[in-house]
């Protein structure tokens, strides 16, 4: 279990403020955040590296915010793998389990070397220089390396940044296996929204050094706090506006309303009035070729700007005045025989639209 | 190749050859000058292998001083960003560019027994003026600022990344230091050291006035071509020569010809 409560990390002009994060035991959970949003720091952070100007850190219900890295017992994988370069592959994986580094077991070195090179299949390198190991070799040595000492704690700085995308692919499945198998608590830092729908049992999406949503995978993609948040992770159509009411009533709870964003206007159902964001997600939109508006209740004109086909499923640019992006399926949009310049009839539901 | 592009390479390499001839010409001349007689002879010279003997004796006492306050020194200016950190780096490098009689006029001043500090010195039975500890603190004064900055280069090399890892890894600091930074600073250290070492053997200047006697090569040479001149001098001059050249060599295999 990783608790962060309230960290507050200065590095240079920077600061990561107002850090709480909760990662059970044996969870696996995902900072993302774009470049220079303190992902980095906040894993230092928590590895020691870097120190804190307030905030506690807690393992396994041990406060450790004032141990040095070497008595927290977790791993650290970089994204530039950062191996030892004048040891071999054998020795960078034995690293940790040599005398004097910790009271770790390491009972019989070359049995736990052995085990991990099996499982990460690197085997056949161990008596290799680290130079020439490929991109995927070095990474699997990095990770064996910081699995050895068994640490309970697994830290991951954008660990497939730097391979290529196939064997990423395989690198992630791996390390969800392992994860699964040896039970390590995991915090990994990305940029990816991708990889956090993928690997992550919770995910925090980071913003100029603050905590702007956490929570699973699922909920963050559907429901965005924020439009941040909802650009970030890709959820779908952002579109700046107000809102006003349009029912009689006053107070608590959702009404009626109308959302206006430049050319615009849309009914919604909304908790309060004034500046927002409306989230369209692609998915939500219904596209259609004659005027049956259905039970939808927001319907427009639009015309079809552009196709991109990603394997079973099609993004339909559109523009209705402005753009927006519907998601179908690639048989429907056959069906349809939806083509760039094709008049298309939009719509959506009232309910569909969040307002962040 | 256009004939601008070819000019231009002829003048530039043209240049260079110049400068070149200019170091390699005098050194040549000053190899063949003197007779295999005439080494055989200076070789056989008591006093001229006593001067090597006390040269090399002090110029490595002088190094290895160098080395255990200044290789600390160099990590410090290399990894930690402390207030001042720009000054202590300007002043270490203050002997390169005083004169070095200035610096032995300064050392004699500072060491001398009329001086607090050298009276106290002398009181404990450390003598510097005239005496071989003169000879090494004249070294030290000249060479320390090459071996910081060797040894700081070397450290800056090493990704302090590594360091961290290792810690991670359940390494202590000085554990970290000693299986990683140092290790692969090494070779870089080493190479600072023995530029250290052959800028000690080299040193005249403040030497000639903190401690002319017991003689060290340079002085010696110098000694032998004021009191009888040029012929006298070149033997010893030629061996000084080649330890020189053996130094050189030993350096460029250290050093890492590309660094990633």
């Amino acid at each position: 279990m990783i608790r962060l409560e309230n960290l507050h990390v200065r590095v240079g002009t920077f600061d990561l403020r107002d850090i709480t994060l909760e990662v059970p035991k044996g969870g696996y959970a995902l900072i993302i955040g774009p470049t220079g949003s303190g992902k980095t720091t906040l894993l230092e952070a928590v590895a020691g590296h870097a120190r804190l100007k307030a905030g506690r850190v807690f393992m396994h219900d041990d406060e450790v915010t004032h141990l040095p890295p070497e008595r927290r017992g977790l791993g650290f994988v970089y994204q530039q793998y950062h191996l030892f370069p004048h040891l071999n592959v054998r020795d960078n994986i034995g690293y940790g389990l040599g005398p004097g580094r910790g009271p770790r077991d390491a009972a019989d070195p070359e049995a736990r070397i052995a085990e991990l090179a099996d499982m990460l299949a690197i085997a056949p390198l161990l008596d290799r220089p680290i130079r020439g190991l490929s991109g995927g070799e070095q990474q699997r040595v990095a990770l064996a390396r910081a699995l050895a000492p068994r640490p309970s704690i697994l830290l991951l700085d954008e660990p497939f940044a730097a391979v290529d995308p196939a064997t990423r692919q395989v690198l992630r499945r791996e390390l969800r296996e392992l994860h699964e198998r040896e039970g390590i608590t995991t915090l990994q830092v990305t940029h990816d929204f991708d990889e956090a729908l993928r690997l992550g049992d919770l995910v925090a999406v980071l913003a100029e050094g603050r905590i702007a949503q956490s929570g699973t995978p699922e909920e963050v993609f559907r429901y965005p706090n924020s439009a941040f948040v909802a650009r970030f992770v890709g959820t779908g159509n952002v579109i700046a506006g107000v809102v006003e009411r349009t029912e009689p009533g006053n107070g608590a709870g959702s009404f009626r309303g109308t959302f206006r964003g430049g050319s615009l206007v849309l009914e919604v159902v909304a908790e309060r009035e004034g500046p927002i964001h409306a989230v369209i997600r692609p998915e939500d939109i219904v596209l259609s070729l004659s005027h049956n508006p259905g039970s939808a209740r927001n319907h427009m004109d639009g015309r079809v700007v552009r196709l991109e086909r990603i394997g079973p499923v099609t993004l339909v640019h559109l523009d209705v005045g402005r753009p927006l992006i519907a998601s179908l399926t690639t048989q429907s949009v056959e069906e349809m025989d939806l083509k760039a310049g094709k008049p298309v009839m939009v719509a959506f539901k009232a309910t569909a639209i969040l307002l962040v | 190749m256009p004939v601008r592009s070819l000019l231009s390479r002829v003048v530039l390499a043209a240049l260079g050859a110049c400068l070149v001839l200019f170091i390699v010409g005098p050194l040549l001349r000053l190899l063949f000058f003197a007779s295999p007689e005439s080494l055989g002879a200076a070789l056989r010279d008591t006093e001229l292998r006593d001067s090597i003997v006390l040269t090399v004796f002090t110029a490595s006492l002088a190094t290895f001083i160098a080395a255990l306050f200044g290789v600390p020194l160099a990590y410090l200016l290399a990894r930690r960003n402390f207030p001042g950190r720009r000054l202590v780096q300007g002043l270490i490098e203050l002997p390169v560019v005083v004169p070095h009689p200035v610096a032995g006029i300064a050392l004699l001043l500072f060491l001398g027994r009329r001086s607090e500090v050298g009276g106290a010195l002398a009181h404990v039975g450390l003598e510097f003026v005239s005496h071989v500890p003169g000879i090494v603190a004249a070294m030290l004064f000249v060479s320390a600022p090459i071996l910081v900055s060797g040894a700081r280069e070397a450290f800056r090399g090493v990704d302090p990344q590594l360091e961290r890892v290792a810690r991670t890894l359940g390494d202590t600091g000085w554990g970290a230091f000693r299986r990683v930074t140092l290790p692969l600073a090494g070779r870089g250290v080493l190479a600072g050291s023995i530029l250290a070492w052959s800028r000690s053997v080299s040193e005249f200047g403040s030497i000639v006035i903190l401690t002319y006697n017991p003689k060290v090569a340079s002085i010696y040479i110098f000694d032998r071509f004021t009191a009888y001149g040029l012929q006298a001098a070149v033997p010893a001059a030629v061996i000084l020569l080649l330890v020189a050249l053996t130094v050189l060599v030993v350096v460029r295999v250290l050093q890492p010809e590309e660094r990633r």
